[in-house]
């Protein structure tokens, strides 16, 4: 089994990249592999707790969580969060917040990466 | 390399590709990029099917917008995040994201 690394910079709403990486991140955890997720830009909207969903817009706090307690290791980008006014206590339980060395060094050694470029 | 291309996108043209180096070529149509794999214009097939490559679609993604594998060019062959995984893990070395 081999690990994968997913970089994610594109908005929860807007485009469905998020939702491209998650669905990737649930199958890639499901055959077995150590699967790290970095949200940055606008993907950082990720991390915030207490979203309500609402019909035909992306809502992935209930699946995060999930694949969370399955392992997903997850990290957001803490200057983009901060610049967006995304602080830390409103952040989801189990996000890690860091600066972008997390996500270099989780790529360094990564069988394979992802990167999802943003808008 | 073996090198994997996520096109996402309805707008990548050919010579974003062309840029793009790679001993064995997949390219993987997901998002609006599944639109070169379902459509025509002016009855022609996307440009992007006349590169030298092996093509994938994803089939939730067709699914998503309403369309179905049935028309789908018969050198493309449709997969699952089941078979994306395999892909990325067994048959290319890198990825690409377009």
């Amino acid at each position: 089994m081999g690990k994968l690394t997913i970089g994610c910079f594109s908005s929860l709403i807007g485009s469905m990249n998020l939702d491209f990486a998650i669905k990737l991140c649930a199958l890639a955890l499901e055959k077995g592999h150590k699967v790290d997720l970095w949200v940055s830009g606008n993907a950082t909207m990720l991390s915030i707790k207490g979203q309500k969903p609402f019909k035909d817009y992306s809502h992935l706090e209930k699946p995060l969580k999930e694949l969370m307690a399955k392992g997903l290791n997850v990290a957001v980008c803490e200057a983009c969060a901060e610049a967006r006014g995304y602080h830390k206590d409103n952040t989801l339980e189990g996000f890690k917040r860091h600066s972008m060395d997390w996500y270099l060094a989780s790529t360094f050694d990564a069988d394979r990466v992802l990167h999802i470029g943003g808008e | 390399m073996k090198l994997a291309v996520f096109v996402s996108d309805f707008r990548i043209t050919v010579n974003t590709l062309d840029r793009l180096k790679a001993q064995e070529l997949g390219i993987i149509f997901v998002g609006n990029g599944i639109y070169h794999a379902a459509l025509k214009e002016d009855g022609n097939p996307s440009p992007l099917l006349q590169k030298s490559a092996k093509f994938y679609v994803l089939s939730e993604d067709l699914e998503t917008r309403g369309l179905s594998s049935s028309g789908i060019a018969n050198n493309i062959k449709v997969i699952t995040y089941s078979d994306l995984v395999d892909l990325i893990f067994n048959e290319y070395e890198k990825t690409a994201w377009l």
